[in-house]
């Protein structure tokens, strides 16, 4: 019986399930990422760019921009480095508790970010581990911008190094050896055979933990206090704004994280070939 | 043994005083390795001459490649000393030793271009611009890629990859060139065409060069000398010739060619294999009742009808054309030689072959090979009986093979 019914399939070689399913996808993607993203654009702008670019020319939106930005950096600056020098050790010594550490180092992405931030508090608090001890000699490391750079760093450590380590692990060991039998030293080695190689890693990996530290917020707002013009990141100054009713002024810093994840995403992925190459 | 080491001593002797003339270029005096408890290599002792190829054959597992890494600096030796233009460098780094190693892949570097990679070990050495530019531009003329020095690595094919290797490595003049399996990634065309390539090449810049490989075809037209290796041990070390027509046991002539062995006893001056009596070379020594091994080429072996030429002089027994193969540039011819069919018995029976019949005394099958117009000539098929002659032959004492060594406690 089935064979005689005519399959919706193929009607005169027009494939139907390509466009539905197209659609389909579209569809549901509309109101889980498009129509969000489309409102903080449309609601951003709807009384005009003057009264956008006023909200984001308060000084304490500059002020939360620009603090995200610098905390972010150094935090990524220090996981590009560590993640390399992790990744270096990780797949060219084999010791004992090789994998614990590999595991411990990719820890971080699955502790949830209020938890990340209060471990740094119990630690470098006032009242925490090592923060009792420092506290009386008038060093105070939480609520502050090294705070935030602390908590950058702590969610986004493994980012960088489990980019570069792959790269790592499949690069054929005779380059080294063919470098040092031409007479370079580890150094030139390293400097001339090994980076070149990791170039598209490091790259990618580094926008990947930028992108990732300026947005964070659950383990920032617990270790910065969230000091207006003083501790507040982006992030928070969405969330402090939206408390205060001030919608314009939230919606015209997130219009600006918005487009910069944007950005650092669509280097990612249209720089694939540069980074790549080979 | 004793014969055959004289024999090929006497040989030997006679080549080195050929090559006296070039000073020592390579020397390995007595290096051992140990992987842990298991001893991969044992007191390995040899020279290359300046200009020389010498090539470590054996077979995979044989340490071969230990050995080059060892001369490269990339492997520490256990005992033992690597010379180079007679200086002791067994304590220095591989950066030092300026050796010349050709990585079975190559190793080329794949973010750098071809010329970029040949000026490699001038750069990091500091050179004058001019003079790596200099360099570089002869070097390319030499293994013929100028038109090819803006491309990368992956951009070139195998043959051409391996010329962009050895330029990088003779940019900084190396003591010595060390190929590891050159030309193990390559199809077998490519292959045969580079190894002449190679060879000119090194004839045209007289670098010392070693070769690994475990392709005795290759070794056999690559080396001035081969080293045949065992399990850590070098079993012979001559020329192809001396090598191929005096191995000095059954390895080595079982390793380098197809060669044919029966068991004898020496019989006053004579080889007793079955019911045959082959007399013994004037200068092999053997005692009477001595155990031997009489060992044979496949083209050492030329096969006559009965009721033809007759059986010439040099001939063992008669058997039976088991099967006939043409390969090319020759035919193989398997025959079950009979031991209790003599020479001299000229019965023209009626034979019959039996595939069934099980390994006996008196029964072995043994391997000759015709070339083509002798085997159009005289046509063989499945069954015929023949005369076995051998024309050359090499008797060793019957001694058991190299034990795989066991982890030492």
């Amino acid at each position: 019986m089935s064979s005689i019914v005519p399959t919706m399939r193929h009607v005169r070689g027009f494939d139907v399930a390509r466009p539905l399913s197209i659609g389909v996808l579209v569809f549901m993607m509309l109101p889980l990422v498009f129509l969000p993203l489309a409102s903080i654009f449309i609601f951003g702008t709807s009384k005009g760019l003057t009264s956008f670019w006023a909200a984001l020319m308060a000084p304490e939106a500059i002020f939360a921009l620009k603090l995200s930005m610098v905390t972010s950096f150094w935090a990524t600056a220090f996981n590009v480095l560590f993640g390399l020098f992790a990744a270096y050790v990780l797949s060219r010594y084999n010791f004992l508790g090789r994998n614990a550490l590999i595991v411990t180092i990719s820890l971080p992405t699955a502790i949830p970010t209020a938890v990340a931030g209060f471990a740094l508090l119990l630690l470098w608090g006032p009242y925490g581990i090592l923060g009792r001890f420092l506290a009386p000699q008038g060093i105070q490391t939480m609520f502050t911008a090294g705070a935030i750079i602390l908590a950058n760093i702590f969610v986004t450590f493994p980012l960088a190094f489990g980019v570069i380590k792959p790269v790592f692990d499949t690069m054929s060991r005779s380059l080294e050896e063919a470098s040092a039998t031409i007479g370079a030293t580890r150094l030139q080695t390293f400097w001339h055979v090994t980076l070149p190689s990791l170039r598209g890693a490091i790259v990618s990996g580094a926008l990947l933990t930028f992108a990732r530290a300026v947005g964070e917020f659950g383990s920032t707002i617990l270790v910065s206090g969230n000091l207006a013009g003083r501790t507040q990141t982006a992030p928070l100054y969405i969330f402090a704004k939206f408390n205060e009713g001030q919608i314009e002024a939230a919606n015209a810093i997130a219009i600006v994280l918005a487009l910069f994840s944007f950005l650092i995403f669509s280097v990612l992925f249209f720089a694939r070939d540069w980074l790549d190459v080979d | 043994m004793k014969a055959q080491q004289a024999m090929v001593s006497e040989v030997t002797t006679s080549s080195d005083a050929n090559r006296s003339a070039a000073p020592v270029a390579t020397r390995v005096v007595g290096v051992s390795k140990r992987f842990g408890k298991t001893s991969v290599l044992e007191n390995i002792n040899f020279d290359v001459a300046e200009g020389e190829a010498l090539v470590l054959l054996g077979a995979s597992g044989s340490g071969k490649t230990t050995i080059l890494r060892i001369i490269a600096g990339l492997e520490q030796p256990y005992t033992g000393k690597v010379m180079l233009h007679g200086k002791d460098v067994t304590e220095l780094p591989a950066r030092e030793r300026g050796v010349g190693v050709i990585f079975q892949s190559y190793a080329l570097f794949p973010k750098m271009t071809v010329e970029k990679n040949i000026g490699y070990g001038l750069r990091i050495r500091h050179r004058k611009r001019k003079e790596i530019r200099e360099t570089v531009d002869e070097l390319l003329a030499l293994v013929q890629l100028e038109e090819h020095r803006k491309k990368y690595p992956s951009q070139l094919s195998g043959g051409q990859q391996q010329r962009v290797a050895i330029a990088r490595t003779l940019a900084y003049k190396p003591e010595v060139l060390l190929f590891d399996e050159p030309f193990g990634a390559l199809d077998a065309q490519t292959r045969k065409h580079l190894r002449r390539e190679i060879r000119a090449l090194l004839r045209k810049v007289n670098v010392p060069a070693i070769f690994i490989t475990h392709d005795q075809e290759e070794a056999l037209e690559l080396g001035d000398r081969i080293a045949v290796i065992n399990l850590g041990h070098i079993e012979q070390i001559g020329t192809p010739l001396e090598v191929y027509s005096n191995p000095v046991n059954e390895y080595v002539a079982t390793f380098l060619g197809a060669a044919n062995i029966l068991a004898g006893v020496i019989k006053s001056r004579n080889i007793e294999v079955g019911s045959a009596l082959i007399p013994l070379h004037e200068s092999d020594d053997f005692a009477d009742g001595q155990k031997v091994k009489l060992v044979f080429r496949p083209e050492d072996v030329s096969l006559t009808k009965s009721g033809d030429a007759g059986p010439g002089p040099s001939c063992i027994a008669r058997g039976i054309v088991e099967v006939t193969n043409f390969v090319g540039a020759y035919e193989r011819v398997s025959v079950r030689i009979d031991f209790s069919d003599s020479c001299t018995d000229e019965t023209d029976e009626e034979f019959y072959l039996t595939t069934q019949t099980p390994e006996s005394q008196t029964s072995k099958a043994i391997i000759a090979t015709r070339p083509k117009p002798e085997a159009t000539a005289m046509r063989l098929k499945q069954g015929d009986r023949v005369a076995v002659n051998l024309s050359s032959f090499t008797v060793l004492p019957d001694l058991p093979p190299r034990q795989k060594e066991a982890p030492k406690k």
